[in-house]
């Protein structure tokens, strides 16, 4: 547990240094919230949460390729594979929930005749669900500009994409506009909730599990290494 | 040189070993004196005339290989491994005892980072076996650090894997700094603002952290200066003597008596 | 002359040991009684190193004598661990040098 809170903090120190990182991460939402606060004012909830699960998957995709180059001297070191990437999801879902907050905090204030539990619950979701995709992409795509690119298609497709194909429920966020259905719509039932939810659950069962397949056999030891 | 200028350069580079100057430059004075021959001649350049008298002290020798006695740390048998259709390792052994430096030398592309990365279990051969007595610290040709990270987060983060509190990793990396000529370590930004040679004291360093039984150093000198160099050189034999299995890989050719023992890498030269 | 080289590397700090057996010495000097004994120039690049390493192992003491018109000079000689060292060491070495005689057929 130590161990693993020691990479967090080195993490999170990494991620602080990174100012055009952090930029991004606190402003690129709120451009995407004010592209769609006028007459669609219901799309806002959809695009911040869009905005903050692009940037903070991207900030994913960074940390985990700078850590590519000193995971096997940690591992020597005496680290677990699992503690090394539960570490950087560690610090990177804090990252996400102070990004949230703030967010959720604006919405509330904003906008009104919306359901802010649903909101909260897409916010946090979308906070769960970002890291885990971000690892997943950057264990995939060792270089940085296939990795970004990887990750606009998939936030450009979330936006355009109608979200009643089937196609849009293969992406990774397609339940922030489910369960935004709930939370603009006074009509909409709870079901979507449910519906929304599950996919999140899979969403980040499937990328978490990406992520501990990746680095276990990147990082495994290796069986013709026998240590007396 | 003049003969002054010979001794000045002497007497400079001893005190930059922190070595009191007076005695050996005295003596050379007299040497000189008496014997009439130019310093180049009967000495050699400053520099090198410096490490050898630095080396009598420290008692490591330039002249003298002492036969190692340690139990086997590393055993490495008869590795193999192929890159599509050429054979980079064929059969090749290694073993390195307690208190032993080996040299792995060879041609470039002669599979000597390979050879170290497998021994650290870092890549599978296609056949062959290593075993291993103890833990292991390695330090790659170059990488290995975290560009966002002080040199104190470094030894934090490492320390940490091998059970040491934040203080003591501090205290040790700061240490090992220190003996590669980096006394500020503790002040240094982020990795990525360190210039290429401080950067790879930072990764000598962390491949030392936690006292490991076993070093495996790929070229990590890249980028140090002549004296930084003698200093990395006067670490492993420290560390030799402190009862350390060490292997060095080297396309210095020239560093070949500074190690117990030498592994030819080339293909077809002797194993 | 490449191997007499290497031999010579192997038994300087002996020979050392021996040239002061004869009595106590200072640098140059001594590098003028192994030269006169038929060992060659030894150039002063490898022997202050040599006297230092036998200085540093106990088997020489020195001091420091005020030089007769001249700057100071440092003067060797044996301690009571050198001489035995010498010793035992030249018994090792001829021992060494007959099963070498017997390989090479030397008469």
């Amino acid at each position: 547990m130590k161990k693993t809170l020691v990479v967090a903090e080195m993490a999170l120190r990494e991620v602080s240094r990174r100012r055009g990182v952090l930029v991004l991460l606190a402003l690129l939402p709120l451009a995407f919230y004010y592209s769609r606060r006028g007459e669609a004012y219901w799309q806002s909830v959809r695009f911040v949460s869009l905005g903050i699960g692009w940037t903070l998957s991207t900030a994913a995709l960074f940390a985990g390729n700078a850590a590519r180059g000193i995971e096997p001297r940690l591992r020597l070191s005496g680290y677990a594979t699992h503690q090394l990437y539960l570490g950087r999801l560690v610090a990177l879902w804090t990252l996400g929930l102070a990004l949230a907050v703030p967010y959720f905090l604006l919405i509330r204030f904003d906008l009104d005749d919306v359901r802010y539990d649903a909101i909260a619950l897409i916010l946090a979701l979308t906070v769960a669900v970002a890291p885990p995709l971000g690892l997943a992409v950057a264990a995939v795509l060792p270089r940085e500009l296939e990795g970004m690119l990887v990750l606009l298609t998939v936030v450009a497709m979330q936006m355009m994409l109608n979200p009643d194909k089937a196609a849009a429920h293969a992406l990774p966020f397609w339940f922030t506009r489910e369960i935004g259905v709930y939370a603009v719509e006074s009509g909409a039932g709870p079901d979507h909730v449910v519906r929304g939810s599950i996919h999140a659950a899979i969403a980040l069962a499937v990328f978490l599990t990406l992520v501990a397949i990746a680095a276990t056999l990147r990082l495994r030891r290796r069986p013709h290494v026998s240590i007396a | 040189m003049t003969v002054d200028d010979w001794l000045a350069a002497l007497a400079a580079e001893l005190r930059r070993r922190r070595v009191d100057p007076a005695g050996p430059v005295g003596e050379a004075a007299a040497h000189l004196r008496d014997s009439g021959r130019p310093p180049l001649l009967a000495f050699g350049p400053p520099v090198a005339y410096a490490a050898a008298i630095v080396d009598s002290l420290r008692g490591a020798t330039l002249e003298l290989r002492r036969p190692p006695s340690g139990e086997v740390r590393l055993r490495a048998t008869k590795i193999t491994k192929r890159y599509g259709r050429s054979t980079v390792l064929d059969g090749v052994d290694l073993s390195v005892r307690a208190g032993e430096v080996v040299a792995l030398i060879g041609a470039n592309g002669s599979g000597k980072s390979t050879m170290l990365r497998i021994c650290a279990g870092l890549l599978s051969p296609d056949s062959g076996r290593v075993e291993l007595s103890g833990t292991v610290g390695y330090c790659p040709q170059d990488g290995g650090t975290a560009d966002f990270l002080t040199a104190d987060e470094h030894f934090m983060l490492v320390g940490a894997g091998r059970g040491s509190s934040r203080a003591a990793a501090r205290a040790q990396g700061r240490a090992a700094a220190a003996a590669l000529d980096w006394p500020g370590a503790e002040r240094a930004g982020e990795a990525r603002h360190l210039s290429g040679g401080t950067r790879q004291k930072l990764n000598l360093v962390l491949g030392q952290l936690g006292d490991p039984d076993v070093l495996l150093l790929d070229e990590p000198y890249q980028g140090f200066d002549n004296g930084t160099y003698l200093d990395f050189w006067q670490q492993v034999w420290r560390l030799r003597d402190a009862g350390k299995a060490i292997v060095v890989v080297t396309h210095r050719l020239s560093e070949l008596e500074r190690a117990d023992t030498v592994l030819d890498l080339t293909p077809g030269g002797p194993r | 002359m490449e191997r007499r080289a290497q031999w010579l590397r192997g038994v300087l700090d002996l020979c050392v040991l021996g040239a002061l057996a004869r009595g106590e010495s200072y640098g140059y000097e001594i590098a003028q009684r192994l030269e006169h004994g038929g060992l060659g120039t030894i150039a002063g690049g490898t022997l202050y190193p040599a006297l230092l390493r036998l200085e540093r192992l106990g088997l020489l003491a020195t001091d420091w004598r005020a030089g007769s018109g001249g700057p100071p000079r440092k003067y060797y000689r044996l301690s009571d661990e050198g001489a035995a060292t010498l010793r035992s060491a030249g018994t090792d070495w001829a021992a060494f040098v007959g099963n070498v005689n017997t390989f090479l057929e030397v008469p």
